[in-house]
């Protein structure tokens, strides 16, 4: 039963623990330690929850993906717009999912033209089953791997008692560099909560064809992503929590660089598990990423747009898919390309790129004339709305320390 | 009226269980067909996303403050960007 009801909630939460996510956790766990994070990471969850739920509404009652929506409600002008924000979120976020890719299977001695390459492979192997179904129940067999952090948390011995301490009182609160902090803050909400996962969950919703009668059971397929998720990603901060012990800088570290230095403390499995991990977040958020940016592009087009087509029916659809990998794999293999800032920099842009996102998702939830009984209640807008002032103030905290450093110690 | 005569003279070899069947399917009440929502509990889960399809959602009238709120938020975003990139060009001053 709960096989044939997850999909594209635990499918969009578990594509969102991907390369940089992982890294900003592993980074968190490694400069920070047991403390104020874990709870605050689960928090970001709920958020995401709060979220996603509500694409979850909107798609099962208008059967209609978001970027479509948004052009028919609010016209061409605000809808290229948004796409913008998506198309360069979507781009650099998969260019970090190939690095992730890169590094993971660096850490076997793979190289990086083959690492690629095969990862493509997978891709295109997702989506030549031409059916939403098939496509979506190999991506979870593949995001199943997420829970490789589990293990590798647990050979490096947490100290349970301090992390239960931690969820229950937020402390102790995070030390030293105030923009630094800010920084990971930002991280950490846009490893959970970002514009391509409102549009990639909202047309999976009408791809797999739900009607309202389905929503309680979307919700449920949503939570249970939330939580898997949220699981994953505190195992990734317990399993670098060896590095913030020992004092080892983890400030310019890639993905398997975390491996490489964890492995003296939770040893080769546990560095292996930890790499095949960042291989995994990556792999699947790029099926995921790509998806989502081609059902966008198939919605304002006008065109096929559905996993269920032939390629010959809705060939846009499909090259959007692959060229948008393909592009963005390219990069990956460009010698001396500035891959560290961009994977500095993509949960930044999500956070900052969220706020118009949330504000046409909250607009569209609260239309009758769209949603008919399926509104908002008063709650869920409360919480919309929190989130939404909450980023931008988050967002500005990050605009005002960037541009006077001196104010928080930059 | 022929029909009616060998409707009713079947009726009478039928067991007591059919004919009660036959009677409550003729007092069912008939779906009211001018019902959207009854037309569509109705229809296949395919024919209703395919039916949905074929419609499309007018624009909204976007008020002044809704507007407003649309242009700050974007104006937000650009400004943002633009300090995303002054923090990138300094990390990769600081690198050199």
């Amino acid at each position: 039963m709960l096989w044939l009801l997850v999909g594209p909630g635990v499918l969009v939460f578990l594509g969102e623990n991907d390369a940089p996510s992982m890294l900003s956790y592993s980074a968190t766990g490694a400069r920070f330690g047991i403390g104020f994070f874990l709870p605050f990471v689960v928090l970001t969850f709920l958020v995401g929850f709060i979220v996603q739920e509500m694409t979850v509404r909107l798609g099962a009652v208008t059967h209609r993906g978001h970027a479509e929506l948004i052009f028919d409600r609010f016209g061409r002008f605000w809808g290229f717009f948004a796409m913008g924000d998506l198309v360069l979120g979507n781009f650099l976020t998969l260019v970090t999912e190939f690095i992730g890719v890169r590094a993971g299977l660096g850490f076997f001695g793979i190289r990086p033209g083959i690492a690629v390459g095969g990862s493509l492979v997978i891709v295109l192997g997702a989506i030549a089953t031409g059916r939403y179904w098939t496509w979506e129940r190999i991506t979870l067999a593949l995001a199943v791997f997420n829970s490789l952090f589990v293990p590798a948390a647990i050979l490096a011995h947490p100290d349970w008692h301090a992390a239960g301490r931690a969820m229950l009182t937020w402390m102790p609160l995070p030390t030293g560099n105030h923009y630094e902090i800010l920084v990971l803050i930002l991280a950490d909400i846009g490893a959970t909560v970002t514009p391509w996962m409102l549009f990639f969950q909202q047309s999976a919703v009408v791809d797999k064809g739900m009607q309202p009668r389905d929503i309680g059971a979307g919700r449920l397929d949503t939570l249970i992503g939330a939580l898997l998720a949220s699981t994953f990603a505190i195992a990734a901060i317990l399993a670098t929590v060896p590095l913030f012990r020992h004092g080892i800088s983890a400030d310019q570290f890639q993905a398997a660089q975390f491996a490489e230095a964890l492995e003296p403390w939770i040893g080769h499995v546990g560095a292996s598990l930890f790499a095949l991990g960042i291989f995994e977040a990556g792999i699947v958020a790029a099926i995921t990423i790509s998806t989502s940016s081609a059902y966008a592009f198939g919605e304002v087009l006008q065109t096929g747009h559905s996993l269920n087509r032939p390629i010959r029916e809705a060939w846009p659809f499909y090259l959007t898919l692959l060229g948008s990998a393909c592009a963005a794999a390219a990069l990956v293999l460009v010698p001396r390309f500035p891959l560290e800032f961009i994977v500095l920099t993509v949960n930044v842009i999500a956070v900052l790129a969220m706020p118009p996102a949330l504000a046409f998702l909250l607009l569209l939830v609260n239309d009758r004339e769209v949603m008919g009984d399926h509104v908002n209640g008063i709650w869920a807008n409360v919480a919309g709305v929190v989130v939404t002032v909450l980023l931008i103030c988050a967002g500005i905290g990050f605009g005002l320390a960037t541009v006077f450093p001196k104010w928080l110690g930059g | 009226m022929n029909e009616k005569t060998n409707s009713s003279s079947t009726d009478s070899g039928k067991s007591k269980g059919e004919g009660e069947l036959e009677r409550l399917a003729a007092g069912a009440v008939r779906p009211n067909l001018e019902d959207p929502s009854v037309v569509l509990s109705l229809l296949e889960t395919d024919q209703v996303v395919a039916a949905k399809r074929r419609t499309r959602f007018g624009r909204r009238d976007l008020s002044f403050g809704l507007q407003a709120l649309l242009w700050s938020l974007r104006i937000y975003v650009v400004v943002m960007l633009v300090i995303v990139l002054i923090s990138v060009l300094r990390a990769v001053e600081a690198a050199r």
